[in-house]
């Protein structure tokens, strides 16, 4: 019944479940969905992570490179993203080229972990001038139920932060290049990034900050790739992004910073809590 | 053409100077310049799109942004993206479904803050087109510098050594904020104040779009 009530009448649909404080999940409307998290689940990439926010599943897998840094920034390796949102993802996509929506929640996720400067890529540089690493850090979505931005952001961190780099000898002279696989480095990576969706829905009277939203709930806040989303990494923001929808009240961002860093400290704990099981099973 | 804004005590923008119907051919165009930052917009539409990308509860919009350079990025993709959802929080699409309003932006200068300059000249752009509109939007950039202080319409100096830029459009009904498009690291402190600062300075650039739609009026 309540699928038919759904299709006929969508925004009141919608309405009779807001006004009654809930939302069409079952969740309050500040109840973030369960994280699930694993690490080192591709076996062939050199770090990865699978993250399930809810239905949004998103696989995140890091392949490394030699090449000679820019001319420009001698010093400076360089950390590629790339985000993949095949047809499977969803019924919004088309297979083909990458779309416009993938290319820019691609630039979205690679601009929080800039400005984050979580990773310094001064690090990923070997021999000034001749050798730096290239992280070439694929994500692909399995799912795409809303807060998309957010599963990047964990399943990416989550990988950086399991990366190990091999060690590399160059011989200045002869222009040798000798990888070790058996010894290797974790690399550094400064604070920890979390990125938190925030939809606002519009009844009369009020407005409602969703946070977490599913993509139904997008649709009905004013479309896909409108949310309010926060980042922060430690105590810092690192961005705040929006980009149309329904507008955003003053009370509804304070409200929005503060569940941002309630959520930061869950999603800090979920990662750490999966490295330390990481490193138990490795050690085994 | 155009209005030399008031330089106000509290806060001072560069000066801004607008003018309609610069191309002939499209249904309605602005140029605006702001300090010596300048954008072209012309607005097309409502018009016939294919099928495939039409949608029957709205109109669809496209935006196309061309830089004096030629060469697109993913960075420019970013930027159409921003205008475009920006674009459709502010125009009434629903009374022109299966149909496209195409709007090309094409930069003519860049002296630091040219994403609020193109929103701008693409709201004064859609204004001059005729397309109905929910409601207006002003689109104002701030720089935070190195000492933490907060520049409001910064030079292209400023932008370069400055920590972190913020760029907020507010619309003109209730003076919420629409999008928000930052780059950098900054507390939360900052971020209010810079928000409560390009908030205030929302209503300047409301005002001259005011003065602008009042001289063109009495020309027609």
């Amino acid at each position: 019944m309540a699928e038919i009530y759904k299709l006929i009448h969508p925004l009141k649909y919608f309405n009779d479940y807001i006004s009654r404080e809930i939302r069409p999940d079952g969740r309050k409307f500040h109840e973030c969905r369960n994280i699930k998290l694993n690490v080192n689940s591709l076996k062939t990439a050199e770090a990865s992570a699978v993250v399930k926010c809810g239905n949004t599943t998103v696989v995140c897998g890091i392949q490394l490179e030699l090449a000679s840094p820019k001319a420009e920034e001698p010093d400076f390796g360089y950390l590629v993203t790339n985000l993949e949102l095949p047809a499977l993802c969803s019924s919004k996509y088309r297979p083909g080229p990458p779309s416009d929506h993938a290319q820019v929640t691609n630039y979205l996720v690679s601009n929080i972990i800039v400005n984050s400067k979580c990773i310094d890529l001064k690090d990923l540089c070997i021999v000034p001038d001749k050798l730096a690493w290239v992280l070439y850090c694929d994500m692909v979505c399995l799912d795409n139920d809303g807060s998309l931005v957010d599963a990047c952001i964990i399943a990416l961190i989550s990988s950086l932060k399991t990366l190990r780099l091999p060690t590399v000898t160059y011989d200045a002279e002869t222009e040798d290049i000798n990888v070790d696989p058996d010894i290797r480095t974790p690399l550094k990576v400064y604070g920890l990034p979390v990125a938190t969706s925030f939809s606002v829905y519009k009844l009369p009277e009020r407005d409602i900050l969703i946070t977490d939203p599913s993509i139904y709930e997008e649709e009905m806040c004013g479309g896909i790739g409108s949310n309010f989303i926060v980042c922060s990494n430690q105590s810092l923001l690192c961005g705040t992004q929006k980009f149309g929808g329904s507008n955003l009240p003053p009370e509804s961002q304070e409200e929005a910073l503060k569940i941002s860093r309630d959520r930061a400290n869950v999603v800090e704990k979920v990662i750490e809590t999966c490295l330390a099981n990481n490193c138990e099973i490795n050690e085994i | 053409m155009g209005i030399e804004e008031e330089k106000p005590k509290a806060f001072q923008l560069k000066p801004m100077k607008c003018e309609f119907n610069f191309l002939s051919k499209s249904d309605g165009s602005a140029i605006l310049s702001q300090g010596d930052t300048v954008a072209v917009v012309s607005v097309n539409g409502p018009l016939d799109i294919k099928s495939t990308s039409q949608s029957i509860e709205k109109s669809t919009l496209e935006v196309l942004y061309c830089t004096k350079g030629g060469k697109p990025s993913v960075a420019d993709r970013y930027k159409e993206n921003v205008i475009r959802q920006t674009c459709e929080a502010a125009v009434l699409g629903s009374l022109y479904p299966r149909t496209g309003i195409t709007v090309t932006i094409q930069e003519l200068e860049d002296f630091g803050g040219l994403l609020s300059c193109c929103l701008n000249c693409t709201c004064l752009a859609l204004l001059n087109s005729g397309v109905s509109m929910r409601c207006t939007y002003a689109a104002i950039t701030c720089a935070i510098d190195e000492s933490g202080d907060i520049v409001l319409e910064p030079s292209k100096q400023h932008l370069d050594t400055a920590r972190a830029t913020m760029t907020f459009v507010f619309d003109s009904r209730e003076k919420n904020l629409v999008t928000s498009v930052t780059e950098g690291v900054f507390s939360e402190d900052t971020y209010k104040e810079a928000l409560a600062r390009c908030h205030a300075a929302s209503d300047l650039v409301f005002n001259f779009y005011r003065e602008i739609i009042r001289k063109y009026a009495n020309v027609i």
